[in-house]
């Protein structure tokens, strides 16, 4: 049975100066929440931020990102998304898996007027200088909930990934191709 | 039209680019960026309005857009400024706020009869004779207004952007210039506004000094350093329009509001120039000397005619030599003062030949018939404060330049708490008691010589980056004792037309009569006159109200004050404030399948839902058609909407059991049970179905609307009690379908499932996981809508697939998609309550029939204290089941219960159900009348009542056999 992203059909908006827009709803993403979840991902040979609201690179294409000292959310881009459910058992006492896979689509900004176009829809400031790479926000955009990480994709270009519900994909897809335009040509 | 000045004069305008434009219908010849009210000027003309109460004409003021007096009408909108409106963007515009035509007005009659109608008339006119009113009311609402609104335009884009930066400087003159160098130069990020199209402010029109070469220069090379600086970013034509705590500043830069987060703020707005009050000092040609040096410096304008300066500080015998290097004939200076401060001005103009008048005054204008603009001036001698003596000279001038002094540009700085103070003996206001993080610099700070105003700038960056934790060097001394203010430029005229407010038409005896007739309060005095209230907020008029009601209620300015600044600083349009509107709406993962097969659809919160399937005008009969194929075959809901909750972990039972009223402890694995949810008020908060899918793990719903507060309360809840449960809301993760219908067990095994649907592998009220066509699913046995069916829990990246193998898998048996129309219709036939729906903010489980649903043997729940004090109260009201026939007017939901006369009551479902094939609906009724038989009387539309039977729940099934298949 294939798995069908939200925001299927709508492929990907590109600018100038490298500026893009993607889904990456299908790649493979997994959530642990627990007080040993830290421990137990640097046991699996991990590479952990080392405070919440942080994303690192772990191995070759993936990151590690911290949303609290006690929930990590472990990104693969290069992987497809799971097929399976979540394990609906601790993977070790006290460590649960999340279900960030299905919970949330993936949104990918790159280029270089990232931060303004972000600043159209988020009153966070973006911007390089206030918000460098390896930053995490768990903030509003467009009125919705969202995170937002800034780091370097597998090809070394600063991008942001947003991660929103994702039933407000779609939603949130038109608001940043509208705040965009200005930079289409 | 007049020839342009050359080169260097017209920094703005493109000479080679010449604007196809029409104003009143007529061809104006301008240049690219000219703005309207310069093109005008350079035709020759000078009237481009009249004014707002007695219609008289006027010309530009200030030419920065910071006056009434050029406010006309574009295609798409009134009241629009002509002095900064870019006439290649608006090459069509007219007048506004006339009878006739701009230089016939009809309307202009009222100022022959202005001494009729004084400050404050209509509060004291229009009321009597009794009815009278209704008279007046017609042609008030048929003079009111401004301008025409064109309702046939249509809305354009506007939008909002953050903009973030260490440190925002208002204001691109010299000291903004200063200052966002300074602060950029010491590291900080700098967000320089100005509302000019370009930077330098004052420099880019005024000389500040007789050698205007070396000021040039100067200015020059400061522009070119803050242009070209990387940490500084420059919005011109951008207007700051208010300052909000923590420096929240709006500014509005073309179709976009930018909401500016800084750390520290330097005001460097500068000055408002100030106008002489004299007879006719409204005529077009009746200029600020700020003005003529836009006109000249901007746009090679130099205006035909002769030129009369009058002048109040030395800043006016510049704008005399500004004119007179550009050519114009300056016909006589006039002084209010006795000499210049600086004696090198005089002398200039005497080697200049000019004729000079000091200790004198312009005390009438006098207007040309044919053009209605200016055409002559009285000057006299001052004898006294205010008081004018013989005539000295009546001269022939097109163009009359004043200039009675400066008064801060005060608005940002008074919006963030700054009290301004009035110092009576220099006749200057100052700023003071900014709050922290916010600067002033230059002449908005007292500041008039360019050093001064420059050096202020760089401490008031200094100050700011301090503020900021970044390092500064020692601030400059920095002092200026320039005056620039002319202690009285007020002279009344027994003939009046002396204005004070051009917006309004307030001369001084309207102020005068203001204080007399007990408003003596500046405050009061502006409610009653209106002065301050037009577009220029008090920019020109502030300062001799302030004066004339000193004087009138015999206290010092000082003591008299000014009115309050608050925001916006100039007027804005609506859509800045609307920007770019953001309406969230959540879609589940199977919205595409129902677009695809007809759904029309409706709002659940932000979910758009599928209300039923095919065309609108058929609502009746598709409803119906969902609702047979549920009861006679099978049918298909997607409830991806309702809320998931997952509990895990060795409490998760214990959390459950405290949480929800029912008793969950010893709920075995495998089993549903109903979780209804109350307030600690002892209110139905929300329902839902727990499924213990392990003995440490719980999956429970919650309503559409109400998943999100049930999450926060067990999260809340959890932080008390510090149990070992996990809490993750699913909703998002998980999408889910109910295949409900006799043939529903029929089309899952057809779908490759891996779990023993049999009805004793698998009975009602039982839970599963499992594979459904090869997705890992949670399949819940429930009986919402009364016919055997699957609620099948599946993660939301497989729904829509899994949806299109449930519809091919159903095709033998006809499944049909039903949508929340039928399924509200189903779920009423078995009498099922919907929470919000058939409850309200003061439903106690025992009115709706849950008594069942709590476990009193249980030591606690959330609410259990208010459930047992509800429950042994005596019940006032109680949720009844009723029937009609289906002759009757059909009850609305809302529609009120009525015994005895009063309300008991009201209808909170209600439809007409094809199973039964009679009305059937859920109301509040009297205890009394609440039991199968009893009849109640609910007052339907057109006020009829009807009397409906009370009928024993559920409608449909009563046994429960066909859910329990």
């Amino acid at each position: 049975m294939s798995l069908r992203s939200p925001l299927e059909g709508r492929g990907m908006i590109e600018g100038h100066g490298g500026l893009r827009l993607i889904d990456l709803t299908l790649a493979r993403r997994g959530g642990l929440r627990g007080s040993g979840a830290r421990e137990w991902l640097l046991s699996q040979g991990h590479t952990v931020p080392a405070a919440p609201n942080q994303i690192v690179a772990s191995g070759e294409s993936d990151s590690v990102m911290s949303l609290s000292h006690r929930e990590f959310w472990l990104l693969q881009p290069n992987c497809g998304a799971s097929s399976a459910r979540p394990a609906a058992v601790a993977v070790a006492a006290g460590i649960w898996p999340l279900y960030c896979q299905h919970s949330h689509a993936w949104l990918q900004v790159a280029g270089e007027p990232r931060a303004e176009i972000m600043a159209k829809l988020c009153g966070v400031d973006l911007s390089e200088a206030a918000f460098p790479q390896g930053s995490v926000a768990q903030t509003q955009v467009a009125r919705v909930s969202v995170i937002v990480a800034a780091h370097q994709d597998q090809d070394g270009r600063s991008v942001f990934s947003i991660f929103v519900d994702q039933s407000l994909a779609r939603y949130l897809w038109e608001v940043i191709s509208d705040a965009m335009k200005e930079w289409l040509g | 039209m007049t020839e342009r000045l050359p080169l260097p004069y017209g920094s703005r305008i493109k000479r080679d680019t010449p604007v196809s434009a029409r104003f009143d219908g007529r061809e104006l010849p301008a240049l690219e960026g000219d703005t309207v009210a310069s093109a005008l000027v350079a035709s020759g003309q000078w009237v481009i309005s009249r004014s707002f109460k007695y219609h008289r004409p006027r010309g530009p003021l200030t030419m920065a857009g910071h006056d009434a007096n050029t406010l006309v009408q574009t295609r798409a909108a009134p009241n629009r400024l002509a002095d900064e409106l870019p006439i290649a963007d608006y090459p069509e515009t007219t007048a506004q706020n006339l009878s006739g035509s701009l230089m016939a007005d009809r309307s202009a009659i009222i100022d022959w009869f202005g001494r009729f109608l004084p400050v404050g008339f209509y509060y004291r006119a229009f009321y009597r004779p009794f009815g009278v009113w209704h008279w007046w009311e017609r042609m008030i609402r048929k003079a009111a207004g401004l301008g025409v609104a064109n309702l046939s335009a249509s809305p354009h884009y506007q939008d909002k952007q953050y903009l973030f930066c260490d440190v925002a400087v208002v204001g691109a003159g010299p000291a903004g210039l200063s200052a966002a160098l300074k602060a950029a130069e010491g590291g900080a990020s700098v967000l320089l506004v100005d509302e000019e199209p370009e930077l330098g402010g004052s420099l880019t029109y005024h000389r500040f000094a007789i050698d205007s070469d070396a000021v040039r220069s100067e200015a020059e090379t400061l522009i070119a350093k803050v242009a070209s600086h990387p940490r500084i970013k420059v919005l011109t034509h951008a207007l700051c329009n208010g300052w909000f705590t923590d420096h929240y500043l709006p500014v509005i830069q073309g179709d976009r509001l930018f909401k500016v987060r800084a750390k520290s703020c330097v005001l460097a707005t500068g000055i408002s120039e100030q106008h002489v009050v004299f007879r006719n000092n409204d005529l077009p040609g009746v200029v600020l000397c700020s003005a003529l040096e836009r006109l000249l410096n901007h746009y090679a304008v130099a205006p035909q005619g002769e030129l009369v300066v009058l002048a109040g500080n030395d800043q006016a015998w510049m704008t005399a030599l500004t004119a007179a290097e550009a050519g114009l004939p300056v016909a006589a200076v006039v002084d209010l003062r006795d000499a210049p401060d600086d004696a090198a001005l005089l002398a200039e103009a005497n080697a200049r030949g000019m004729t000079v008048y000091m200790g004198a005054t312009v005390y009438t204008a006098r207007r040309d018939s044919e053009s209605q603009s200016l055409c002559a001036v009285d000057i006299h001698h001052i004898d006294s404060q205010g008081e004018v003596g013989e005539l000295i000279a009546q001269t022939d001038c097109a163009v009359l330049a004043m200039s009675a002094g400066f008064m801060p540009a005060y608005q940002l700085a008074c919006q963030a708490g700054a009290k301004l103070d009035y110092d009576d003996g220099r006749a200057a206001f100052s700023l003071s008691g900014l709050p922290a993080g916010l600067f002033l610099a230059g002449s908005v700070n007292s500041m008039y010589a360019l050093d001064a105003v420059l050096a202020d700038g760089r401490n008031a960056a200094r100050a700011a980056l301090r503020c900021i934790d970044m390092t500064a060097d020692e601030d400059e001394s920095v002092t200026c004792a320039a005056q620039v203010n002319h202690s009285w430029p007020i002279f009344p005229h027994p003939k009046g037309r002396e204005f004070v407010d051009f917006d309004e038409d307030l001369q001084i005896k309207d102020i005068v009569n203001a204080t007399r007739l007990g408003y003596r309060d500046v405050q009061l005095v502006k409610r009653y006159s209106t002065v301050g209230m037009g577009p220029s907020q008090g920019r020109h008029a502030a300062l001799p109200t302030a004066r004339l009601v000193a004087k009138a209620t015999e206290r010092t300015v000082s003591e008299t004050g000014v009115t309050t600044a608050r925001p916006p600083v100039k007027p804005e349009a609506l859509g800045h404030i609307a920007g770019r509107r953001f309406h969230p709406h959540r879609h589940t993962a199977i919205a595409d399948r129902h677009a695809a097969a007809g759904a029309q659809w409706m709002p659940v919160g932000l979910w758009g839902r599928p209300a039923f399937y095919g065309e609108p005008n058929y609502k009746q009969r598709c409803v119906a058609e969902e609702v047979t194929a549920v009861r006679t075959g099978v049918g298909v809901i997607d409830v991806s909407t309702l809320g998931g909750i997952e509990l895990r972990g060795p409490d998760a039972a214990e959390f459950m059991n405290r949480f929800y009223t029912y008793g969950f402890l010893k709920q075995p694995v495998g089993r549903t049970r109903y979780a209804v949810l109350v307030s600690e008020q002892g209110v139905v908060m929300d329902d839902g179905v727990a499924a213990r899918l392990a003995e440490d793990r719980f999956y429970v719903t919650a309503t559409t609307g109400g998943v999100d507060r049930v999450y926060r309360e067990m999260l809340r809840w959890n932080a008390q009690w510090r149990l070992s449960v996990d809490i993750t809301n699913l909703t998002a993760a998980l999408s889910a379908i109910n295949i409900a219908g006799p043939d529903s067990r029929a089309v899952i095994e057809a779908l490759d499932c891996s779990i023993d649907l049999s009805a004793d592998a698998f009975p009602y009220l039982c839970c599963r996981e499992g594979d459904v066509a090869g997705v890992p699913a949670c399949l819940m046995r429930v009986g919402f809508v009364g016919e055997l069916g699957y609620e099948l829990h599946v993660p939301s990246l497989f729904a829509a697939a899994l949806w299109d193998a449930v519809m091919e898998a159903g095709e033998p048996w006809r499944i049909k998609p039903f949508g929340v129309e039928a399924q509200r219709l189903l779920r009423l036939e078995k009498g099922h309550i919907i929470v919000g729906q058939d409850t309200d903010g003061m439903t106690h489980p025992s009115e709706v029939g849950l008594d069942w649903a709590i476990n009193r043997s249980k030591p606690d729940f959330v609410g259990r204290r208010s459930v047992d004090i509800l429950a042994a109260s005596a019940p006032i009201r109680q949720l009844v089941g009723f029937s009609l026939e289906l002759t009757a007017p059909k009850p609305l939901e809302g529609h009120l219960v009525i015994k005895d006369g009063d309300i008991v009551g009201n209808v909170t479902s209600c439809a007409v159900s094809p199973s039964l094939n009679q009305i059937i609906g859920l109301a509040y009724a009297h205890p009394d009348t609440a039991n199968p038989g009893d009849r109640i009387a609910i007052r339907t539309e057109g006020g009829v009542l009807v009397q409906a039977r009370v009928e024993g729940l559920p409608f449909y099934d009563p046994q429960n056999a066909r859910q329990a298949l």
